[in-house]
């Protein structure tokens, strides 16, 4: 019986250094999202009986938190263009490591 | 001859409505979270697995060739017996699908398929019929590897998710941007199931297709009207339902936060994903549910309900050998009656799909009152609602306590200074005041007034010296 261990590893060190790619560039672009003054606040799309992590009365605060919390932004105005241009970059650099997974796994 | 081919249509539509219920139940695999978290309205989420396990099932073929040419050795089963077989094992694995998804019990549409078709063949044609190697590698192995896989990838990318979108001023940190995020990453994790799991079913059919000889077994990859009926069959059985799975699964996942569901998702299709392009048959159920339990243990201040997690791993090591059982029971009848037991099998199965359908329409589940399965693992990892502070968080704490006994120590001092200072400037007012009052009392012996001496007030600084001091003082002024 030959069990190949090194496949499993392969498996392993690919999902870990795909998903890693993803979740930081992800994080990263909100990060700067942040930075730049462009807090996202995004609500539940619908409120069902599973949901408890924001209601519509706490989204609206938090919408206004971050409103608040961007007119303070200590940043100039060229760094927070600087900011949303890198915010997008990390999206688009997220959206390839997941198109360039789907590829390799096609052309595998 | 007419008779096997008979065999081999009933194997395909038992395989499609196999792939069918497949759908049904992994449901709630790609979409649970998103639901959850509130990224997708549940119709709009089941709509959009659909539409991502039908373009899955075309990505690759790996899984399918696991399945077609490598679990069961074909050359030592007869033409004659082979389509029954697979036939039995097909019944074993749709009625413990169906089984467990009318209990909405956790389990694995992937394991319920191998446990049918090695049941079914280790009792229609023997032992040696099974390649235990193959299933050891490609099935049991990945099995028990890919949910820790999931959990471990799932654990680091979560931390790695908080880390990065931490504040420590209290502003608002944007984290809710994270269901955005969700709509693709489990879009993608559907994508993944249509690449493994509709592949299952493209593999048992063409093993079917390979046996009677209509395909030829040096060229394993399914045929294109295979890949394409199986795809459109997985993506209708999703869209159709799994409500009732979701809805189990969605009610354990309350306390999942975008950023995690996020992180969870990535790690479910990145594992599923890459297992694929390796032709691991993998259980899409067991990553999703590791990675759910992953994900909550990466968040600060979670605590493993281990109970439960015994309760969903005895779950998935039941399954096996359940459908197996099953397989093995509809493969004797196969054996014992030759000609009516195919038959038998059919008959039987049609009445307990039927009948599981008639039941479960008793409590109806659809899309308003839909929740999950993967869920019960969500019940698995408890986190604290007011978590402990990070390193750095309590450093900052550290700090402000810091500089606040300074500013106390500070504030303290200054008083200090500021009593020795009022007393020393009340003693030179004193001082000042007992001067005066000696040169008063000199000007008025001198004028020859009689004088008497005003001692200081008690308490005063001038207060202190002792009393013996005075008359000597005041002979002298005397002499």
């Amino acid at each position: 019986m030959s069990i190949e261990w090194i496949a499993f590893l392969e498996v392993f060190v690919a999902a870990m250094l795909g998903a890693i790619a993803v979740v930081f560039f992800y994080a990263l672009a909100l990060r700067l999202l942040v930075r730049a003054g462009a807090v996202p606040v995004v609500a539940p799309a619908e409120f069902t009986d599973a949901i408890t992590v924001i209601t519509p009365r706490e989204a609206k605060r938090a919408a206004a938190a971050a409103a608040k919390a961007a007119r303070k932004n200590p940043l100039t105005p060229l760094q927070r263009r600087i900011a949303l241009w890198g915010a997008y970059a990390s999206f688009g650099l997220c959206a390839v490591a997941v198109l360039g997974g789907i590829v390799l796994i096609v052309t595998f | 001859m007419e008779t096997a081919a008979l065999i081999v249509v009933l194997v395909i539509v038992l395989a499609l409505f196999f792939d069918f219920t497949n759908g049904f139940h992994d449901t709630a695999n790609a979409m649970a979270t998103p639901i959850a978290t509130g990224a997708l309205k549940p119709k709009v989420a089941v709509l959009l697995a659909a539409v991502l396990n039908l373009v899955g099932a075309f990505l690759s073929t790996e899984v399918s060739k696991t399945i077609s040419h490598g679990i069961i050795r074909e050359e030592s089963i007869s033409a004659e017996v082979f389509p029954s077989i697979i036939f039995a094992g097909l019944i074993g694995a749709i009625t413990w699908n169906m089984f467990t998804w009318l209990l909405g019990l956790p389990s694995s549409s992937s394991h319920a398929l191998f446990g049918g078709l090695i049941g079914a063949t280790f009792v229609g044609v023997g032992l040696l019929a099974v390649d235990f190697g193959v299933v050891m590698s490609k099935v049991i192995l990945p099995a028990l590897i890919a949910p820790l896989t999931a959990g471990i990838i799932a654990f680091t990318v979560t931390k790695l998710a908080y880390a990065m979108t931490r504040r420590y001023d209290n502003k608002p940190d944007g984290r809710s941007g994270f269901r955005w995020g969700q709509i693709f990453t489990s879009s993608l994790v559907a994508l993944a199931h249509g690449t493994n799991d509709a592949q299952k079913t493209m593999g048992v059919i063409t093993l079917a297709l390979i046996t009677v000889g209509w395909q030829n077994a040096e060229h394993a990859d399914p045929q294109m009207w295979v890949i394409i009926a199986c795809a459109v069959t997985i993506a209708v059985g999703t869209y159709s339902g799994g409500w009732r799975i979701i809805r189990t699964l969605g009610k354990g996942l309350t306390s999942v936060k975008p950023a995690q569901g996020f992180a969870a998702e990535t790690s479910t299709a990145a594992t599923i994903l890459s297992s694929s392009a390796l032709g691991f048959a993998l259980s899409t159920t067991q990553v999703a549910s590791g990675s759910v339990i992953g994900s909550g243990l990466g968040r600060r201040g979670s605590k493993v309900r281990w109970g439960t997690v015994g309760r969903i791993f005895v779950g998935w090591v039941l399954t096996l050998p359940a459908a197996g059982a099953v397989g093995a029971v509809a493969a004797w009848i196969v054996v014992a009656l030759p000609g009516w037991g195919i038959l038998i099998d059919f008959v039987l199965a049609v009445v307990i799909v039927v009948a599981i359908f008639v039941r479960s329409r008793r409590h109806e589940v659809n899309s308003s009152n839909a929740m999950s399965d993967v869920a019960e693992s969500g019940t698995a990892v408890k986190v604290k609602r007011n978590p402990p502070p990070t390193r750095r968080q309590r450093q900052i704490l550290r700090e402000e306590a810091r500089v606040k006994a300074e500013i106390e120590r500070q504030v303290a001092k200054a008083a200090a200074k500021e009593r020795a200072l009022a007393k020393e400037k009340a003693r030179h007012t004193a001082e000042l005041e007992h001067a005066a009052q000696r040169a008063q009392r000199k000007k008025d012996r001198a004028k020859g007034k009689p004088h008497t001496l005003t001692r200081p007030e008690p308490g005063s600084p001038l207060d202190g010296p002792p009393p013996a001091a005075q008359p000597r003082r005041d002979e002298e002024d005397a002499r």
